[in-house]
C-alpha cells in the first residue's frame, strides 16, 4: 500500500519538474517540448476568471474544463498529485511532526476561507476585474520559479564557472561545458529581475504555513483548490472503507482534515494523498468507484454548503446590474489609470491599461522570456491593480527588435502575439534626447552610439552634423521611431542615460 | 551585468591570484605579440562569385593559411556578429567567409578555431540570424558566446597612460589565442564612415563600449595595437553602403563580390574604403594609423594582386 504514496509522490516530483522544466525552457530559440502556457492554460481559476472579467473566452478555456470535469470526477487529484504549490507544500510540511488533525469544527473552520476567497474572486471578476492572479497557486508558483528560483540557480551556477574558469584556470573541458550551457540552460545573461523578493517572501509564506499546519494553504486560503473542491464534492472516484478497526491512524494522520471523527470524509477536502490507506492496520481503505459503506458516508456537511455556495452565486449574479457602473468605459478610464502617464513602457501591442492589467495573471512567462531581461515586474509604480505586471526597462533591457516571444508566451493575450511584420512596426514609446546630456550636444565629444544601434532600417535617429563643430548630433524621427530602447540602453552617458524612451506614445492594443 | 556583480564578491576577484599574475607578468604590455610573419603579397583582392571559393583564393595567394597557423595552435577567427541580421542584409560577416578560413586552419592543423564577437544585439540571435554558428559549426569550429567577466585589462607598457586604451578590459581569449584572425565585413558607419578591420576589434572589448566613440581614431588603433592581427580578411561580398553599421534594408547592399587580405590591416582597410569611395584618410583610425605610422594605407607602393577566381 506504501506503493500507492510513493506512486503519488513520484507524481508531485514529476510534474514538479515538468514546471520547472517548461519554465526553463521558456527561453529563446524555445526548444522546449511543451508550450509555454501549458499549466497557465490548464489551470480553470485562471482561465475562468479571465475569461469572466474580460468576457472573452481565453486559450485553454476548453482545457481548463477538462479539468474540472476531471476534478467531478476524481476529486482534488490535481491538488494532491500535480499541483507544483502542493509538492512545495508538502515537501515543506514533512519537516514537522505534529498531528494535523483538529476537532472537526476546527477542520470545518478552516476549510471555509477559500471558499470566501473563492467567490470574491467570482464576484470581483464578475464586476470586471480579475484577481485571480493574486492567489492562484500556478501563477504564484510560476512568478517564483521564473524570478526567483532560475535567476538564483544561473547566478550561482555562473558564479562557480567564473571562479573554476578565470580564477582557477580550468580552460580546457570545464570552459567548453560552460559555453554550451550558456546560451541555453544558463542564459547569456545573468536573469535579474527588480524586487523579486516579494515575490520570495510570498512563496516562502505560503509553502511556510505548513510549518504551522500541513496543508495550511491548500486547506484553508487557495481559490484554485476552492474551485476543484466544488468541482469535486460529489466524485464518484471516492474513499471506500472495507473494514474499521476504529483505531483512528487515517483521521489522525490526514494531512488535510478531511476524515472526521465518525470515519466519515469530506470529498472536497480529500487530495488523494493515500496516506489513509498506507496507515491503515487493517488495509480496510481503497480508493475507487463503487457504492458508499454506511460508515464512510455519515451525516455531515460538507465545508461549505450547497446553500451557502448558491446565496454567494445569487448575489454575484445581481452583481450583473451594477457592471456598468463598475467596469469603467476602456477610453474614459485611460485618462485617470493609464501607464502613459506614470511613464511606465509596456511590452509591444499590449492590450489597452485597464484590460491589460485585467487580463494580466502575472505568471512572469513574458519576464522570464525576454531575451534582453529587459521586462521586469512592476511594483506599485502602476497602483495596486498593477503590482508584477510586466514593465520594459531599458536600462536593464531593450526590446528586441526581431523578437515576437513575449506575446508567443502570454497565456492570456494581454500581450497579443504578434507577427513579426507588425511587431516590428509597433510603438513601445518614443526616443527622446537630452540635449543637456548628451555628450555631442553637451560636451562637444563624438558618439552617436544611439544611432548605429537604431535597429529601424532607415534610422529613427537622424544625425544633423553641426556647422561649426562638425559633429553629428543625434536628433529623434519620431514617424520611425518604435520606442525599443536600444538607444537608452547603449547610451554610453552615466548614471542617467541621453537618450530615453517615452511611453507618451506607444500602439496598444484595444479589446 | 556579470562582471559589475562579480566585483562585489570580495574573493571573486583575483581567487588565487591568477588575474593579477598575467596581468603583471610583464609590468609592461600585455597585449599580443606581433608576429611578424608576412604574406607573398602585402595585399590580395580577389573577386567571385562564390564567396568561399575567394576567401581560399586570397588566403593561397598569401601564401597559404600554414604561414599563419602553426601545428596544435589555437586560431581565434573574429567576424563581426554583432547585428541580428541574416547574410543578405550584409551586416554582419559573410558566413561562407568565416567557414572557408575555418576548414583553412584546419588543414594547416589547428588544434582548435575559436569564432566568437562580443555582439550588439541578443548574442543567441545574433550567432543564430548571422549564419556564423551553423556554418563555424559545419566547419568544426567552436562559435561560442564569450564571456565578459573573463577579461585583461590592456597596458601598453612605454606608452603606458598615454594611450587612451590604458586599463580597457579586453576578452583574455583574444589575447591568449596563437593566431587571431581577423575577418571583419565592409560596411557604412555613421562616425568613422566605414566599419573596417580595426572597427572590427571592438567586438573583443568589455566595458562601456560606447565611450571608445569619442577619439575613435587613437583609441582603435591602440586597440589594434594591442590585438596585432596576424591576418586580416575584410570581407566586401556584400557591402551596406547606407544605414550602417546595422542597415536591414536589402536596398542598402551593394554585391562587390570581393575579399581583401592583407597582413598589414591598415593597408586592408586603406583599400577597403577606396573599394566603397570613400577617401581613406577620411575614415579617423587609418588617418591616425598613418599618422602614427602604424603600417601603411600606401596602396601603389604594396605588392599586391588581384585574383579573379
Amino acid at each position: 500500500m506504501k506503493k500507492l504514496v510513493l506512486l503519488r509522490r513520484s507524481s508531485q516530483l514529476i510534474f514538479l519538474s515538468l514546471f520547472v522544466y517548461i519554465l526553463w525552457s521558456t527561453t529563446y530559440p524555445m526548444t522546449g517540448i511543451f508550450p509555454p502556457a501549458t499549466f497557465f492554460s490548464l489551470d480553470p481559476l485562471l482561465v475562468m476568471m479571465t475569461s469572466i472579467s474580460e468576457r472573452v473566452i481565453v486559450a485553454g478555456f476548453l482545457y481548463s474544463l477538462g479539468m474540472l470535469a476531471l476534478a467531478a470526477v476524481f476529486g482534488r487529484l490535481f491538488c494532491g498529485w500535480v499541483c507544483p504549490i502542493g509538492a512545495c507544500v508538502d515537501m515543506a510540511g514533512t519537516t514537522q511532526r505534529r498531528k494535523a488533525v483538529l476537532s472537526d469544527e476546527h477542520n470545518s473552520l478552516i476549510s471555509k476561507p477559500k471558499f470566501y476567497i473563492l467567490t470574491l474572486i467570482l464576484v470581483i471578476a464578475i464586476y470586471g476585474r480579475q484577481v485571480a492572479w493574486v492567489m492562484d497557486p500556478i501563477a504564484l508558483a510560476g512568478r517564483f520559479v521564473s524570478l526567483n528560483l532560475i535567476p538564483a540557480t544561473t547566478f550561482i551556477l555562473n558564479k562557480i564557472f567564473a571562479i573554476l574558469i578565470r580564477d582557477m584556470g580550468m580552460t580546457g573541458a570545464v570552459r567548453d561545458l560552460y559555453h554550451s550551457l550558456k546560451p541555453t540552460f544558463l542564459g547569456v545573461k545573468a536573469y535579474y529581475f527588480s524586487n523579486a523578493g516579494i515575490v520570495l517572501i510570498y512563496f516562502i509564506a505560503v509553502a511556510g504555513a505548513s510549518l504551522i499546519l500541513r496543508r495550511l494553504w491548500c486547506r484553508m486560503l487557495c481559490p484554485l483548490g476552492a474551485l476543484y473542491a466544488l468541482a469535486g464534492s460529489a466524485a464518484p472516484f471516492k474513499r471506500i472503507v472495507d473494514k474499521c478497526l476504529l483505531c483512528e491512524n487515517c483521521g489522525n494522520e490526514c494531512r488535510m482534515g478531511a476524515i472526521r471523527r465518525d470515519m466519515s470524509y469530506v470529498r472536497g477536502e480529500c487530495v488523494l494523498c493515500m496516506d489513509c490507506v498506507y496507515r491503515c492496520p487493517a488495509r480496510g481503505v481503497r480508493f475507487g468507484f463503487g457504492l458508499p459503506r454506511p460508515a464512510e458516508e455519515a451525516p455531515g456537511r460538507d465545508a461549505i454548503s450547497r446553500g451557502q455556495f448558491l446565496s454567494f452565486l445569487t448575489a454575484s449574479a445581481a452583481s450583473f446590474i451594477s457592471i456598468p457602473f463598475l467596469k469603467a468605459d476602456p477610453a474614459e478610464a485611460s485618462e485617470t489609470d493609464d501607464a502613459r502617464r506614470v511613464g511606465i513602457i509596456r511590452p509591444p501591442a499590449a492590450l489597452e491599461e485597464i484590460d491589460f492589467k485585467d487580463r494580466c495573471v502575472r505568471c512572469g512567462n513574458c519576464m522570464k522570456v525576454c531575451v534582453t531581461n529587459g521586462l521586469q515586474p512592476v511594483m506599485l509604480e502602476a497602483g495596486y491593480s498593477g503590482i508584477w505586471t510586466p514593465r520594459l526597462m531599458p536600462n536593464i533591457g531593450y526590446c528586441e527588435y526581431k523578437c515576437t516571444l513575449c506575446g508567443k508566451t502570454c497565456p492570456t493575450g494581454a500581450i497579443p502575439p504578434l507577427t513579426l511584420e507588425r511587431k516590428m512596426r509597433t510603438r513601445l514609446g518614443v526616443a527622446e534626447v537630452d540635449k543637456s546630456k548628451c555628450l555631442p550636444w553637451a560636451e562637444g565629444k563624438e558618439c552617436i552610439v544611439c544611432q548605429e544601434h537604431c535597429p529601424v532600417a532607415e534610422k529613427a535617429i537622424a544625425l544633423d552634423v553641426d556647422p561649426v563643430s562638425g559633429l553629428q548630433k543625434p536628433r529623434i524621427v519620431e514617424e520611425l521611431c518604435v520606442g525599443c530602447g536600444i538607444c537608452q540602453n547603449k547610451c554610453p552617458v552615466r548614471p542617467l542615460r541621453a537618450v530615453t524612451v517615452s511611453p507618451r506614445v506607444s500602439d496598444r492594443t484595444r479589446v | 551585468m556579470m562582471a559589475s556583480s562579480l566585483a562585489l564578491l570580495p574573493f571573486a576577484g583575483n581567487f588565487l591570484g591568477r588575474a593579477e599574475a598575467a596581468d603583471s607578468k610583464e609590468a609592461g604590455f600585455n597585449g599580443r605579440p606581433n608576429s611578424g610573419i608576412k604574406g607573398d603579397y602585402d595585399l590580395v583582392i580577389a573577386k567571385g562569385e562564390d564567396p568561399y571559393n575567394i576567401t581560399v583564393k586570397a588566403v593561397e595567394s598569401m601564401g597559404g593559411m600554414g604561414r599563419f597557423v602553426k601545428k596544435g595552435a589555437t586560431v581565434l577567427i573574429k567576424p563581426n556578429i554583432g547585428w541580428d541580421r541574416t547574410p543578405e542584409q550584409a551586416g554582419n560577416t559573410n558566413p561562407r567567409v568565416v567557414a572557408a578560413l575555418a576548414d583553412m586552419a584546419y588543414r594547416a592543423g589547428a588544434k582548435r578555431v575559436n569564432v566568437f564577437d562580443i555582439t550588439c544585439n541578443d548574442a543567441r540571435r545574433c550567432y543564430a540570424n548571422s549564419g556564423i554558428e551553423a556554418a563555424a559549426a559545419a566547419a568544426g569550429a567552436r562559435a561560442y558566446i564569450p564571456d565578459d567577466w573573463d577579461v585583461v585589462k590592456a597596458h601598453f607598457g612605454l606608452r603606458g597612460a598615454a594611450s587612451p586604451m590604458e586599463d580597457w578590459p579586453i576578452l583574455r581569449e583574444a589575447v591568449e589565442c596563437d593566431t587571431f584572425i581577423n575577418v571583419p565585413v565592409l560596411k557604412h558607419h555613421a562616425l568613422t564612415r566605414l566599419t573596417l578591420s580595426m572597427k572590427n576589434l571592438m567586438g573583443v572589448c568589455g566595458g562601456n563600449r560606447g565611450l571608445m566613440h569619442f577619439n575613435i581614431g587613437p583609441k582603435l588603433v591602440d586597440l589594434t595595437r594591442f590585438i596585432n592581427p596576424d591576418l586580416t580578411v575584410i570581407d566586401a561580398y556584400r557591402v551596406l553602403t547606407r544605414n550602417g553599421p546595422s542597415g536591414g534594408s536589402l536596398d542598402d547592399v551593394k554585391t562587390l563580390k570581393t575579399v581583401i587580405a592583407a597582413t598589414d590591416p591598415t593597408l586592408a582597410d586603406a583599400y577597403a574604403a577606396r573599394l566603397a569611395d570613400v577617401d581613406p584618410m577620411a575614415v579617423p583610425y587609418i588617418k591616425t594609423a598613418v599618422k602614427e605610422k602604424f603600417g601603411s594605407a600606401d596602396i601603389e607602393a604594396a605588392k599586391s594582386i588581384t585574383i579573379d577566381a
